[in-house]
């Protein structure tokens, strides 16, 4: 059925685009990727081996609706499935208080990576901390986003306010998280951009989010003594993020960000003092998280990379109240390097790129590091799109 | 108090009656400059992409905006030329900004009559974007510009039509100048780098031999750089030009096996040191062809 909607969607997206070739039309681009990797984790079926992964596609189509309005659909197929990744509106310009207005399902600025796509990353994994503390899919929310612009003279200064459904806080799969609650969540960015010189660009961002990510009664965690609590339990995070970039000619360009985040919370924890002696009650909790990388991208055609990664949490554990965004104790760190190659211009890449995985735990688990190494084929069909910074 | 109410308003007066009241931003410098031939100081002129760059690739930035964001209104070159500036006016939040493409009224070449495909290079799909590049299509520009100011501020309208005239009549002369400098190459065949160039050989007939890029915006390969060599040799041609923001190091493989020059030049306004108007850019193109032919 899936399948079906979307075929659907694409028929009338292309018989639209042939029929009237007229520049109303919306913009349509397809990103695909093709993904091949080995690891060298010991006890895996891929250790040394060469895996294929399944093709992963984007297909874009934004416009605007007047002047004025922009609408963005953005329908993903990974891991065999349809979805929709982005779907939303945006009011650009005359807003009183010169405000944008965002509304739909989108990527959400916390931060400035979050809110690119990854196939616009120089790198082929997403940061760490992100993964722990977002979800696999990034921060990518349905709910509202106002935008103003501070007035703070030759620099520019913008301030997102957002209220969230909050789903991406919620992570929790296992069957102790009860209740997930919908309760929406805050989030906001202040971020500055300076012109350092005609090659020269830095922008430095504050960003926060708050609410809450679960609600529950405590009795169902454990054997609990205190059967009427039932608690919310809320998150807090801070962060800090830059991006800076040198480009001295159109063949050369290095650039450097990083991002950091703060996370105080809420958490329930059972405390064992003996078989008939074991009481649950929340704690308070604060871990973080950050990465940092480099991009030299040369003669146009040619970029390579380092980025390290530091989260609290175990990558890949299970959601639970008691790991990944919710683990003080546990930490993995990450190194990537990477190679790209684009043949022809922006439509095509080819990535090489290595990933090492190292855990640190707590009660001493000594656990081996793990090596992947990733070949990516990715290319974009569609108009030219202008860059960003 | 009366007298200092009157003293403040008179002030005022006096200090925006001097002050340029109409606010203009340029896509470009070509653009910026001929908004400084007709508007002079009735007019606050920037600019966004500087000479020494390439204007079909701007990266999107916050400032730019900014500078969007104060303006009454905004040229470019249009036809695609742009494609980074509809991001721009977005984020620049001005909803009475007026945007101006000076196309609008140029004999558009390489139009194409085909459905536009990324096969054919993705940087002119709605035809060659560089007419600026010919004398008698800055008149063009420069009529465009002029209307778009005198409807701005009315009451300056013979200022704006004056300095109008005066352009066209300095670019007039000048045209039969380059013209004559230019006899000395008519009818040869030159290289160009990217196909920016339709618009000047056709108005100085010259004939274009090929572009080093194999398609526009498409970077130069080596297989394509062996069909030059080819081309360079059989109809003996003694020139490539370039715009100075591309890389030479294809054309100067090609003047290394042919011995072809290589001529870069400027086609924006402060491209170079010595390019700070329309006029000194196009006198150094003309001069650097003329003295590399
Ligand atoms: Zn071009």
């Amino acid at each position: 059925m899936n399948k079906l909607l979307f075929a659907l969607f694409l028929l009338v997206i292309v018989s639209g685009s042939i029929d009237a070739q007229s520049s109303i039309n919306p913009d349509i681009s397809l990103i695909g990727t093709f993904n091949t990797f080995t690891n060298f984790i010991k006890g895996t079926p891929e250790y040394g081996k060469l895996n294929f992964g399944d093709p992963e596609m984007e297909l874009f189509v934004d416009g605007y609706l007047n002047p004025f309005a922009r609408a963005t659909a953005n329908i993903s197929y990974e891991n065999n499935t349809f979805g929709v990744e982005e779907l939303y509106g945006n009011i650009v310009r005359g807003l009183p208080f010169d405000m944008q207005i965002k509304a739909g399902k989108f990527l959400v600025g916390f931060g400035k990576l979050n809110t690119v796509h990854p196939h616009a990353w120089p790198f082929l994994e997403r940061p760490l901390f992100h993964q722990v503390f977002f979800g696999e899919g990034g921060l990518n929310d349905v709910g509202v986003n106002f935008s103003f612009l501070i007035p703070t003279g030759d620099v520019f200064t913008n301030l997102d306010l957002g209220i969230f459904k909050g789903k991406s806080m919620i992570p929790q799969t296992d069957s102790n998280a009860i209740d997930h609650g919908i309760n929406p969540i805050f989030v906001g960015r202040l971020s500055t951009f300076w012109s350092l010189d005609d090659y020269t660009n830095l922008e430095v961002g504050l960003s926060g989010s708050y609410g809450a990510y679960s609600k529950g009664n405590l009795i169902l965690f454990s054997i609990i003594k205190n059967v009427d609590n039932i608690e919310t339990f809320n998150y807090l995070y801070g962060g800090i993020d830059f991006k800076f970039k040198y480009a001295p000619d159109s063949y050369t360009v290095l650039t450097i960000q990083g991002e950091g985040i703060l996370n105080h919370r809420t958490v329930p924890r059972v405390d064992f003092f003996g078989v008939d002696n074991t009481t649950a009650s929340s704690k308070k909790i604060s871990n973080s998280g950050f990465f940092i990388y480099a991009d030299y991208k040369f003669q146009k055609q040619f970029s390579f990379g380092v980025k390290y990664d530091y989260t609290a949490g175990i990558l890949g554990d299970l959601p639970t109240f008691y790991s990944l965004s919710n683990d003080d104790k546990n930490s993995t760190q990450g190194f990537e390097t990477w190679f790209s190659y684009y043949p022809v211009e922006e439509t095509s890449v080819v990535r090489l790129g290595l990933q090492h995985l190292i855990y640190d735990y707590d009660d001493g688990t000594s656990r081996p590091a793990e090596t992947t190494i990733k070949l990516q084929f990715l290319f974009s069909l569609g108009p030219h799109k202008a860059h960003p910074f | 108090m009366k007298k200092i109410i009157l003293i403040l308003i008179l002030l005022i007066a006096i200090v925006s009656s001097n002050y340029a009241n109409i606010k203009v931003v340029a896509s470009t410098t070509v653009i910026y400059d001929l908004v400084k031939e007709i508007g002079k100081d009735k007019v606050a002129v920037d600019f966004i992409a500087r000479g020494d760059q390439d204007p079909h690739f701007v990266e999107v930035l916050p400032s730019y905006m900014l500078k969007l964001r104060n303006a009454d209104i905004f040229f470019r070159i249009g036809m695609g030329l742009e494609m980074w500036s509809n991001q721009l006016i977005d984020g620049s939040r001005n909803s009475s900004l007026k945007v101006i493409d000076l196309s609008t009224d140029i004999d558009k070449k390489e139009v194409p009559n085909y459905k536009p495909d990324a096969s054919y290079g993705d940087v002119h799909p709605f035809g060659n974007p560089h007419y600026w590049l010919d004398p008698e299509n800055a008149k063009v520009m420069a009529k465009e510009i002029y209307e778009t100011l005198a409807s701005e501020s009315h009451q300056d309208e013979a200022f704006f039509k004056k300095n109008l005239d005066e352009f066209n009549s300095r670019i007039d002369k000048k045209m039969q100048e380059w013209t004559n400098t230019m006899q000395k190459v008519k009818g040869k065949s030159v290289l160009f780098f990217h196909a920016s160039w339709i618009y000047f050989a056709d108005r100085f007939g010259i004939k274009t031999a090929g572009f080093v890029e194999p398609k526009p915006g498409i970077a130069p390969s080596p297989s394509h750089n062996a069909e030059l060599v080819q081309i360079i040799k059989s109809k003996n041609i003694k020139t490539i030009v370039m715009e100075n923001f591309y890389s030479d190091s294809a054309p100067n493989q090609l003047a290394q096996l042919t011995g072809v020059k290589v001529v870069k030049v400027a086609t924006a306004v402060y491209g170079i040191k010595s390019v700070n108007s329309y006029i000194d850019m196009i006198d150094n193109i003309v001069n650097q062809i003329i003295q590399n032919s």
